[in-house]
C-alpha cells in the first residue's frame, strides 16, 4: 500500500526542521509554503544574527532548507497554498493552490507550522508613534538595518549617540488583548543591544523594562553580557508615550527604581515588538477546524506533557503557531510533531496489515 | 498623648527654578509648628538625561568592572550597614546614581563603605565593593578629592607611619608601662617564636595600650616566646590602601616586609584583623609570604594550656562583635568564640547579626578616620548602631577584637545614652582578667 505523506504547512525554522526529520524517518513529506523561498520569518523579516548565538541568519536557515531538500522523500512547494481539506487523518484530501493551479492530495498527517507575525505597534493604543516618527522603530526594523551592516537614525542618516528600546510593546496588555509575553523580544533586545554597541561604540544603548525575561541560559548569555560586556543601560519602567521636540523624539515614563519622572530625548527608539498568530496560522485553524486557545494560537490538547497535538487525531502543531516561542522550542516542537506524525502513522499502518 | 496635627486644607504649589514643590500655609504637626517653609515638600525632579560618564569612568577602572553589573535586586540595600544608619546607601543606589549622572568621584557615595563586605556577601551579581570603592578612591585621591579628616590621617601615616601622627620612636613606649618584660627584636635580635605585630591602636592609643599590657601578661603567662618590631613597625596600611592610597600601603608594606624578613621566627601573631588581612591577603602580592595568624587564633590553639589558667570568674554576660575583616574577610568566626567560651562563669550571648552576618562597627575601608564626614550623612554612626544591638540582646560586655573598636563602641555607648550599662573590653583583657 502507497503511503501517504505527512503535509508540513510552513517553511520556518520549524517546518524544515519537521520535513528533515520526518525524511530521515522514512515518511514521504510534502513540504508547502505560501511564499517563494524557504526559512520563514527570519529570512523574509531580514532577521541578521540568530538569538542567542549570533549565527548568521541566512546561513542558518539555508542549511536547514538545504537539509530538509535535499531528501528525496521532500516533495517542497513554494508559493503553494493549501485552499481546503477535507476527511480525516490518515486520509485526508488536501487542495493545494500553486503557480500550476489546483491540486487534490491525500496526505496522512498534518503538522501545521504557519507562526507568528510581528505586532505592529500601530495600533491605536500604541502611543508610541510608529507610524508618526521616524526615528521610532522596531526591533524587525533593527534587524534588516543590522543585516545591511548600517545602523543609522532614521531621519538624518546619521549614526546615533543614544538608542533605547522599549520592552513588551504588543504584549502583557489587556487592552490591546494580548495577554502572553512573547518570550524572546527581551533576548533579542538584549542581542540588538550588543549588536548596535559593537556596530557604533560611541552610541549608549538603554532598556527600559517592566522586567526582564531571560529564560534559562539567556540571562547570562545575553542580558549579563550585554549589561557587563557591553555597557547596555537597564531601567525598571517602560516608557508611557513618546513625543517630539524639534527634530527629537522625546521618551516620557517613570524610572521606577528612582521614583522619578523620566523626559529624555533618544535619537532611535525601538519597539521590542511581541508576537501574534500570523495570518497563515489564523487560516490554516480554520481550515481544518482547530480550536484556538484563549490567545488564537492553535490548541494543543495534551496540556505541559503534550505539546503538539491538537483536537484533531493525526493533525499536530509545531512552533509559534501554537503560541509564542524561540527558535529552539520551535524545532524541538517540530522534532515531537513528526515523532508523533510518524507514530500515528505506524499504528494506522499496522491496524490496516492486521485487520 | 501626640498632641492633635492641623494643616490648612490648601497647599501652594510653586516651582524654583528647578524644581516644583509644595508648601503649606499653616501646619502644626505634633504640637509643631512646620508652617510655611518648614513643611516644603520637594517633588521628584524629572530625569532629563541618562549621563553614564563617570558610569563609564569607574567601569572602565581596573577593580571598577563590577558597578556596572547590578541588575537592581536590591538584595544588598538591607545588607548594607551604612544604609541601615540612615545613608541611603548600598551598591544598589549608588548604581542608579551613576546611571544617572551622579559624579561619584565628588560625591559622598565614594567615601560612606567601609568595605564590610557585607553587600557582596549577599549579592548574586558580585558586584565588589572591595574592588570598586579602593579603585575609585584612588582616583579620587589623585585628582585631589579627598575628605580632610582622611587627608589628615594619610599624612600623618606618610610622615610618621601611623595614623596618629605620633613619633614613630614612641611606638614601642607602651613597653615601659608593662609589667612583664617585652623583647623588642631590633634590640635582641635572636630567633623567637612569635613575632607579634603589635598594630597602631595597641601601640599608642589609651585603651589599645590596655590591651597591649594585657597581650603582654597573657603571653608570659603561658610562656610564649616573643617579641615586637619596636619603633621599626609602621601601619599594616590595608586601611589605607582601601582609603585610596595603594602606593602608601606599598611603600608600608614593603617597609614592614624587610623588618619581618630581618628575624627568625615561626609566626607572626597581629593583635588585629586589618594588619591579619594585610599580611595574610596582600603583603604575599608584594613578594612577602609570612605565616601570621590573629591574636585569637593563636591562643585558641592553645586552649589545653590557657584554659587551666583561666581560674579567676568573670560572672557578665557577654556579647562579641566579629570584626569584618577577620569574619566575613577572612572566615574565622570559632576562634573569638572558643576564646569567650572557655572564660568561667561567662554568661555569652550572640547579637542577632552575627558571624557572617555581622553588622560593621564603621571603622574599617578608611571610615576609622571619616567619622566626622560619615556624621553630617548618616542618622547614627554604625557603631551606635551596634553598641544599641549589644544592649538590646542583655550583654553588659561588647567583647571585641579589633582594635579599632575599643574606643569607637565606647563612645558610641556615650553617644547612646549607655554609660554604665555596657562595658566595651577587648578578648585579650578578658582572659587577662582571669588568670590570677
Amino acid at each position: 500500500m502507497e503511503q501517504h505523506p505527512i503535509l508540513i504547512i510552513g517553511g520556518g525554522p520549524a517546518g524544515l526542521e519537521a520535513a528533515r526529520g520526518a525524511a530521515e524517518l522514512g515518511c514521504p513529506v510534502l513540504l508547502v509554503e505560501k511564499e517563494t523561498i524557504l526559512g520563514g520569518t527570519p529570512i523574509l523579516s531580514s532577521y541578521a544574527a540568530l538569538t542567542p548565538d549570533m549565527e548568521s541568519a541566512e546561513e542558518a536557515m539555508k542549511r536547514m532548507a538545504d537539509a530538509a531538500t535535499s531528501e528525496s522523500l521532500v516533495d517542497v512547494r513554494t508559493e503553494t497554498t493549501v485552499v481546503a481539506a477535507t476527511g480525516d487523518a490518515p486520509e485526508i484530501t488536501v487542495t493545494l493552490a500553486g503557480p500550476k493551479g489546483e491540486e487534490q492530495v491525500v496526505v496522512g498527517a498534518v503538522i501545521v507550522c504557519t507562526g507568528f507575525q510581528h505586532f505592529d505597534p500601530g495600533r491605536e493604543t500604541q502611543m508610541y508613534g510608529y507610524y508618526e516618527y521616524d526615528d521610532v522603530i522596531t526591533l524587525v526594523d533593527v534587524e534588516r538595518m543590522l543585516k545591511a551592516g548600517n545602523f543609522v537614525r532614521p531621519s538624518t542618516g546619521e549614526k546615533p549617540k543614544r538608542v533605547c528600546f522599549i520592552q513588551c510593546v504588543g504584549s502583557r496588555d489587556r487592552q490591546i488583548g494580548n495577554f502572553w509575553c512573547s518570550k524572546v523580544c527581551c533576548g533579542i533586545a538584549c542581542k540588538e543591544a550588543i549588536e548596535i554597541r559593537e556596530h557604533v561604540p560611541d552610541c549608549q544603548v538603554f532598556v527600559f523594562y517592566i522586567d526582564m525575561r531571560m529564560y534559562g541560559f539567556w540571562e547570562d548569555q545575553l542580558y549579563w553580557k550585554a549589561q557587563e560586556k557591553h555597557k547596555v543601560q537597564f531601567i525598571r519602567g517602560i516608557v508611557t508615550e513618546i513625543t517630539r521636540r524639534g527634530d527629537t523624539v522625546v521618551i516620557k515614563g517613570e524610572d521606577t527604581t528612582m521614583g522619578r519622572p523620566v523626559e529624555v530625548p533618544m535619537d532611535v527608539v525601538v519597539l521590542s515588538v511581541g508576537m501574534e498568530p500570523s495570518e497563515g496560522t489564523t487560516a490554516m485553524a480554520k481550515l481544518f477546524e482547530l480550536p484556538l486557545e484563549s490567545h488564537r494560537f492553535i490548541e494543543t490538547v495534551g496540556g505541559a506533557l503534550n505539546t503538539v497535538s491538537t483536537s484533531r487525531p493525526g493533525i499536530f502543531v509545531a512552533g509559534c503557531a501554537a503560541g509564542p516561542a524561540d527558535l529552539e522550542d520551535s524545532v524541538s516542537a517540530a522534532g515531537a510533531a513528526v515523532m508523533k506524525a510518524a507514530g500515528f502513522l505506524r499504528k494506522h499502518a499496522l491496524s490496516t496489515e492486521t485487520a | 498623648m501626640a498632641e492633635k496635627s492641623s494643616y490648612k486644607t490648601t497647599a501652594e504649589r510653586r516651582r524654583t527654578k528647578d524644581q516644583s514643590f509644595v508648601e503649606k500655609e499653616q501646619a502644626v504637626v505634633e504640637g509643631i509648628d512646620i508652617s510655611g517653609q518648614w513643611n516644603r515638600m520637594y517633588e521628584p525632579r524629572e530625569i532629563q538625561d541618562y549621563d553614564t560618564t563617570y558610569l563609564d569612568k569607574l567601569t572602565d577602572l581596573p577593580g571598577g568592572e563590577s558597578m556596572g553589573w547590578c541588575y537592581q535586586c536590591a538584595q544588598c540595600v538591607p545588607a548594607c550597614p551604612v544604609d541601615t544608619a540612615g545613608g541611603d546607601y548600598a551598591p544598589r543606589k549608588i548604581f542608579r546614581r551613576l546611571q544617572n549622572g551622579n559624579d561619584f568621584f565628588n560625591h559622598r557615595d565614594l567615601w560612606l563603605c567601609t568595605t564590610c563586605q557585607n553587600c557582596l556577601r549577599v549579592c548574586p551579581k558580585e558586584v565588589d565593593m572591595i574592588q570598586i570603592i579602593p579603585a575609585a578612591r584612588a582616583l579620587a585621591v589623585l585628582e585631589g578629592n579627598v575628605p580632610d579628616e582622611l587627608q589628615e590621617m594619610f599624612q600623618n601615616v606618610a610622615e610618621y607611619g601611623n595614623p596618629m601622627g605620633q613619633s614613630p620612636r614612641k611606638r614601642a613606649r607602651w613597653t615601659r608601662k608593662a609589667d612583664a618584660a617585652v623583647r623588642v627584636l631590633p634590640k635582641d635580635p635572636a630567633p623567637v617564636e612569635v613575632l607579634w605585630f603589635v598594630g597602631d591602636y595597641y601601640a599608642y592609643h589609651g585603651r589599645g595600650v590596655d590591651a597591649a599590657n594585657a597581650m603582654t601578661r597573657v603571653y608570659n603567662r603561658l610562656g610564649v616566646d616573643f617579641g615586637i618590631l619596636g619603633a621599626d613597625e609602621r601601619s599594616d596600611g590595608d586601611s589605607q590602601r582601601l582609603a585610596g592610597e595603594p602606593g602608601l600601603f606599598e611603600e608600608l608594606a614593603e617597609h614592614n616586609i624587610a623588618q619581618f624578613r630581618k628575624y627568625q621566627f615561626d609566626k607572626i601573631v597581629v593583635s588585629g584583623p586589618h594588619a591579619y588581612n594585610a599580611i595574610k591577603n596582600e603583603y604575599p602580592k608584594l613578594g612577602g609570604e609570612f605565616p601570621v595568624e590573629h591574636y585569637t587564633q593563636f591562643l585558641s590553639a592553645q586552649m589545653p594550656k590557657l584554659k587551666p589558667l583561666l581560674t579567676r570568674p568573670f560572672t557578665r554576660k557577654v556579647t562579641f562583635h566579629d570584626p569584618c575583616y577577620l569574619g566575613r574577610h577572612n572566615g574565622e568566626y570559632d576562634a573569638p568564640r572558643a576564646l569567650l567560651q572557655a572564660v568561667p562563669g561567662i554568661e555569652f550571648t550572640e547579637m542577632y547579626r552575627c558571624k557572617a552576618q555581622g553588622y560593621c562597627c564603621g571603622g574599617g575601608g578608611g571610615g576609622m578616620w571619616l567619622d566626622g564626614y560619615a556624621a553630617l550623612h548618616q542618622t547614627e554612626r554604625l557603631s551606635e548602631n551596634r553598641v544599641k544591638e549589644a544592649v538590646e540582646v542583655g550583654a553588659e560586655v561588647l567583647a571585641v577584637c579589633c582594635p579599632y573598636e575599643v574606643s569607637r563602641f565606647e563612645d558610641a555607648v556615650k553617644s547612646t545614652d549607655n554609660d554604665g550599662k555596657l562595658e566595651v573590653l577587648d578578648i585579650i583583657e578578658i582572659l587577662d582578667r582571669c588568670m590570677e
